[in-house]
């Protein structure tokens, strides 16, 4: 009876605990960023009925083709706008990438 | 008969004692796993408490970054608005005052384009100037973009 009871027990031993912590890292993109634009400064003409013989007088003086392309008073305002709206959704993407590069790689960082 | 008897009484005194034995030893050796698992049980406790503090770090930038990001989307509509406001301001009809101060305008609105152009450079990345990041009164800063290019500028 003891001899049996050995045995029988002797089946359930305790087994060694593993805890798996098995990580492989991605290889970083290490994108670099692409270099600030530089814009061209641009000259504005105003041309009314009045002065556009003026201005196209003044333009062949300067050597320039006597042509200009033109938006109404309304369009201006909208191209200014149109302008404003591609900034900010410039500056939005930027700062997404700048905010994501700041969350995972700085973490990355300190872990290292 | 008894002989025989005493033979079998021994074998199971033997047998019974040799299992004791190794069943001791069994013992010793469980114990000491049990010693072992407890070591890694408390490590990855702690490894566990590092996790959910780092979580909770995770959590704070999260929230930090998506309020930087709803303060900018803000003062870039504002930039909009004001942008709008200019164009329209007390019925302001930019037409009829470019026909009577085309000259004037013109000086107006090339500055202003040269000021939009560096608000696409900074929008783009570029960084900002001293004079940019030093200004705070209305006469030094970008009127078309004072949300990107003046940082120390509060409106008044």
């Amino acid at each position: 009876m003891l001899t049996l009871t050995i045995f029988l027990t002797s089946c359930s031993s305790v087994k060694e605990l593993s805890i798996f912590k098995e990580e492989v890292k991605r290889q970083p993109l290490a994108l670099e960023k692409p270099t600030p634009l530089q814009m061209e400064k641009i000259q504005w003409i105003i041309v009314t009925s009045e002065n556009a013989e003026e201005v196209f007088k003044k333009m062949e003086e300067q050597g320039l083709d006597p042509v200009l392309f033109g938006l109404t008073d309304n369009d201006y305002q909208l191209i200014a706008k149109n302008f404003a709206r591609i900034r900010n959704q410039l500056k939005i993407q930027n700062d997404i990438i700048d905010k994501y590069k700041e969350y995972y790689e700085s973490e990355e960082e300190t872990k290292e | 008969m008894f002989g025989t008897a005493k033979l079998i009484m021994v074998g199971i005194m033997v047998t019974g004692l040799a299992g004791g034995v190794a069943y001791t030893y069994k013992l010793k050796a469980d114990n000491e796993m049990l010693k072992a698992n407890a070591i890694k049980m408390e490590s990855a406790i702690d490894e566990q408490k590092t996790l959910i503090e780092n979580q909770k770090k995770d959590f704070a930038q999260i929230l930090e970054t998506n309020k930087q990001m709803n303060a900018l989307i803000n003062n870039l509509k504002k930039d909009i608005e004001a942008l709008d406001k200019r164009f329209n301001k007390d019925d302001r009809d930019i037409g009829k005052l470019a026909i009577e101060k085309s000259k004037v305008l013109e000086r107006i609105i090339n500055k202003a384009s040269d000021k939009a152009a560096r608000c696409m450079e900074i929008a783009s990345g570029s960084p900002l100037t001293e004079e940019e990041k030093n200004a705070t009164k209305k006469s030094e800063i970008n009127t078309e973009c004072p949300s990107l290019a003046n940082p120390n500028y509060i409106p008044y």
